[in-house]
């Protein structure tokens, strides 16, 4: 299975590259064979990455350890379930992976178009290819061939990182992978509309989906790197503004930008220019995510120092992409002309275009603070670098103008507002966010910062509901429905709008959770078992710990654990215990901290063993060795990350539900639009 | 899109608050990323060093690391990666990373000022284990 692997990607080279020229030659000289054969290449490379994928996660099942890449991520004990995630491990199968789940999408994207938009596919085919086949080129030319044989068998491999062994190790990863392999089709489409000269709003139309499954799991991923940092790093942050979670936020901004700025060019026919360029940007950084996070150019918690050479052949090919995309807008500039203009600095057009030049500007900071060590090794010769409190002071203010725009882009009128539509839209919810900030001053909160995202965070949700609201009378009343069946209706005949409403509201609360943050607190504490550790919650009430003491469970011989137990009260009252551990694989030296965390709606209790006085005497249950230090923290609002990420989710698959009947009936202009899109132009 | 003047005024606004952000931030939190013989070299030849932010990176020395009893406080040596003769000692009041410890090969990066009696006091200190290394076919066989 795993010779069948190596083998797969061979082949799937020369049929890569046999189906990006088929398809570029097809689409020259319009010759429908040759496209149908790139189209059926677009399978089989699929086809054979799937078996070269499925070589690699055999060769990790039965403990080939003569092939480098399984000695260096796995050993015998590891588990079936890590095992299978071995794909992802490493820079060379992740390579694999990100080739697979492109020829995935690849696939399903000839499937869904085999019978429509054909003038577009031999281009989109051409694209798509060329993409697989480099990949193909760098894992098998590059010095990172995941099949690579040592010239022995070592009786063991080395293990995974213990850091890894984590079940998010199977949902994260791939999440982000998917995120950023999707969005190759909408670059694709965009590519072949240039090419083609089909320049209307067409290819958006198609790939309006494409764009916001590839946004729906790059948030997702982006959320549960976060879930997974505040579990496991074992210092109660979920954003260390590290180089790799930075680079995976790029593509996420841009995208952001461009699901929005598409809603222009659809109704207005503005910004053609802009939309190519944006999604040319999004997919770049998408490749300069992907190699970032195992290039280990730039330091960084995820890098682990494997190839660099590749980043550099990385470089190269954005470079090359990047510049042939400059070519063919250039080219295409004169078709790309705006068919209007904006008005007025009061309209949506304008609060969308800030957006963009907001969310554009936050891509443009994060990316200057990632590559700031080069430029100025670059300039001066000498590395400078800067660290969270750069990202931080940048982005707040930024944060923040996006939050009021979040609240001003839905409703404020296309062209031109009237004083009328803003006095009715924005009294109340200014108003309420007034409101807001006043309640919370006059019971204590004073944080400044904190209180303006409180109160842009009421704002926005004020606007959101009466927009629901409104919308759902409305239709009740005309429709002679009951209250709940017509808001069902009305989400359901307008999905885009509304789930991207309720995506709307995850937002605004993963905003506010990051505002509670200035409230944590943090106790550290060194105890013998029965003392206690005190620490008083900003909402007024008192969380005492009662050490317990350590014991080590004997389990399997290769594990270590000296888990702490506290029992908790609150304002006296016992409301139950925490554990937190520290925990030593046996073939790794260094432990691993394992949290305990007690999660309510409004704050975390988060126990951290800081350390054990005597290790080795508490892995051996020995009685005086009971000593340890602890750091407890309150964590105000985390879990309203979580909440949030999940409404994302929800209102992100009301927007990616298929309607009923074919897709065209989607491409009517579905956010306030004035005119028919798609019946003026094409 | 020249008729689109609003478009590059809102464009040249937001450009120039980016700038404007991105200046000041750096310029406020920027740090010297150094190696300990650039350090020391820096240092003699100007004293303000002192006073700035610095990123250090170098190799823990083993068994250079204690823990203060009853306190969140820990010492320890950074060596230079090259000239082993370039030391100085840190002092570090919050945790360490799990991947650090003094007893196999550590590379460490230190943030931080290098104060005037010659101690290191860090605020972040970011470890990385030799063992998360991906091993080649020689170092497999031993």
């Amino acid at each position: 299975m795993t010779i069948l692997g190596e083998l797969a990607l061979w082949i799937a080279l020369p049929i890569g590259i046999w189906g990006a020229v088929a398809g570029f030659v097809g689409g020259r000289k319009e010759r429908g064979d040759l496209v149908l054969s790139a189209e059926h290449s677009v399978y089989a490379v699929f086809f054979l990455l799937i078996l070269a994928s499925a070589g690699i996660i055999t060769a990790f099942l039965t403990d080939r350890f003569d092939y480098w890449y399984v000695a260096n991520y796995s050993n015998r004990e590891l588990a079936t379930f890590y095992k299978v995630s071995g794909l992802w491990a490493g820079q060379r199968g992740s390579l694999v992976f990100w080739a697979l789940l492109l020829s995935l999408f690849s696939a399903a994207a000839v499937f869904t178009n085999r019978a429509k938009n054909r003038e577009f596919m031999a281009y989109v085919v051409g694209v798509l290819l060329t993409i697989s086949s480099f990949f193909l080129v760098v894992l098998l030319f590059a010095d990172v061939n995941p099949f690579e044989r040592l010239p022995f068998a070592p009786a063991d491999g080395r293990g995974l990182n213990p850091q890894l062994q984590n079940y998010w190790m199977t949902i994260h990863p791939p999440t982000l992978y998917l995120g950023f392999t999707a969005f190759t089709i909408p670059f694709a489409f965009a590519v072949s509309a240039l090419l083609t000269g089909k320049l209307d709003s067409r290819w958006i139309v198609i790939t309006r989906r494409w764009i916001l499954l590839s946004w729906f799991f790059l948030a997702n991923g982006i959320v549960f790197g976060m879930r997974w940092a505040y579990e496991m790093l074992g210092w109660g942050g979920y954003w260390f503004w590290d180089p790799v979670e930075n680079a995976s936020l790029l593509p996420w901004l841009t995208a952001t930008a461009f699901l929005h700025s598409i809603q222009i060019q659809e109704n207005r026919g503005m910004l053609k220019v802009w939309n190519m360029g944006l999604v040319a940007l999004t997919f770049l950084l998408t490749i300069f995510a992907t190699f970032l996070t195992r290039s280990g150019l730039i330091e960084s918690v995820h890098t682990f120092a494997e190839n660099t050479r590749i980043a550099f052949i990385f470089l190269g090919f954005m470079g090359t992409i990047a510049g042939a995309c400059v070519l063919l807008i250039a080219w295409r500039y004169p078709q790309l002309k705006s068919e209007n203009q904006i008005q007025s600095f009061l309209s949506r057009e304008s609060a969308f275009l800030f957006n963009n030049l907001i969310l554009l500007g936050a891509a443009f900071t994060i990316m200057w603070g990632v590559l700031f060590p080069l430029i100025s090794e670059g300039f001066t010769g000498q590395q400078m670098t800067v660290g969270p409190p750069f990202f931080e002071r940048v982005n707040l203010p930024i944060g923040l103008a996006l939050l009021a725009l979040m609240g001003i882009g839905p409703v404020i009128a296309w062209r031109r507002a009237s004083r009328r539509n803003l006095v009715k839209n924005f009294a109340m919810p200014i108003v309420v966010g007034v409101l807001v900030v006043g309640g919370l001053y006059v019971r204590g909160v004073h944080h400044g910062m904190a209180l303006v995202t409180f109160g842009l965070s009421a704002f926005v949700m004020t606007i959101i509901i009466v927009e629901f609201v409104k919308g759902t009378k409305a239709r009740a009343s005309i429709e002679g429905e009951g209250h709940l069946l017509a808001f069902f209706h009305l989400v359901s005949r307008n999905r885009r709008r509304w789930g991207g409403y309720i995506v709307h509201v995850g937002v605004v609360m993963i905003f506010t959770a990051f505002a509670g943050a200035a409230f944590d607190r943090e106790v550290v504490q060194t105890l013998d078992p029965g003392e206690t550790i005190s620490i008083e919650s900003p909402f007024g009430h008192e969380y005492t710990l009662t050490y317990q003491g350590l014991s080590s469970p004997r389990g399997e011989n290769l594990v270590r654990q000296a888990v702490a137990l506290m029992t908790v009260e609150k304002n006296g009252r016992p409301i139950g215990s925490l554990t937190a551990e520290k925990r030593l694989y046996v073939k790794w030296e260094a432990p691993l901290t394992i949290v305990g965390i007690r999660q309510t709606l409004m704050e975390d209790l988060y126990l951290i063993l800081e350390n054990v006085n005597d290790l080795s005497g508490a892995f051996e249950n020995e009685a005086q060795a009971q000593r340890a230090t602890f750091e407890v923290q309150v964590n105000v609002l985390v879990e309203w990350i979580w909440y949030g990420g999940f409404i994302v989710t929800l209102g992100s698959i009301i927007g990616l539900w298929p309607s009923r009947g074919s897709t065209t009936t989607a491409s009517r202009p579905q956010t306030g639009g004035k005119r028919p899109a798609l019946a003026a132009r094409s | 899109m020249k008729d689109n003047g609003k478009f590059f005024v809102g464009l040249g606004g937001v450009a120039l608050v980016v700038t404007y952000l991105i200046w000041t931030g750096v310029s406020e939190t920027m740090m010297y990323y150094l190696t300990p013989v650039e350090m020391m070299a820096r240092v003699a030849e100007d004293p303000t060093f002192h006073e700035v932010g610095l990123k250090v990176s170098g190799r823990v020395e083993p068994g250079s690391w204690t823990r203060a009893e009853d306190e969140l406080l820990h010492h320890f040596t950074v060596v230079d990666l090259e000239d082993k003769s370039v030391r100085f000692p840190v002092e570090f009041r919050d945790m360490l990373p799990d991947t650090f410890n003094d007893t196999d090969v550590v590379d460490v990066v230190v943030e931080g000022r290098f104060r005037e009696d010659g101690v290191f006091e860090a605020t972040v200190v970011l470890a990385k284990c030799g063992s998360r290394y991906e091993a080649t076919a020689e170092e497999l066989l031993s």
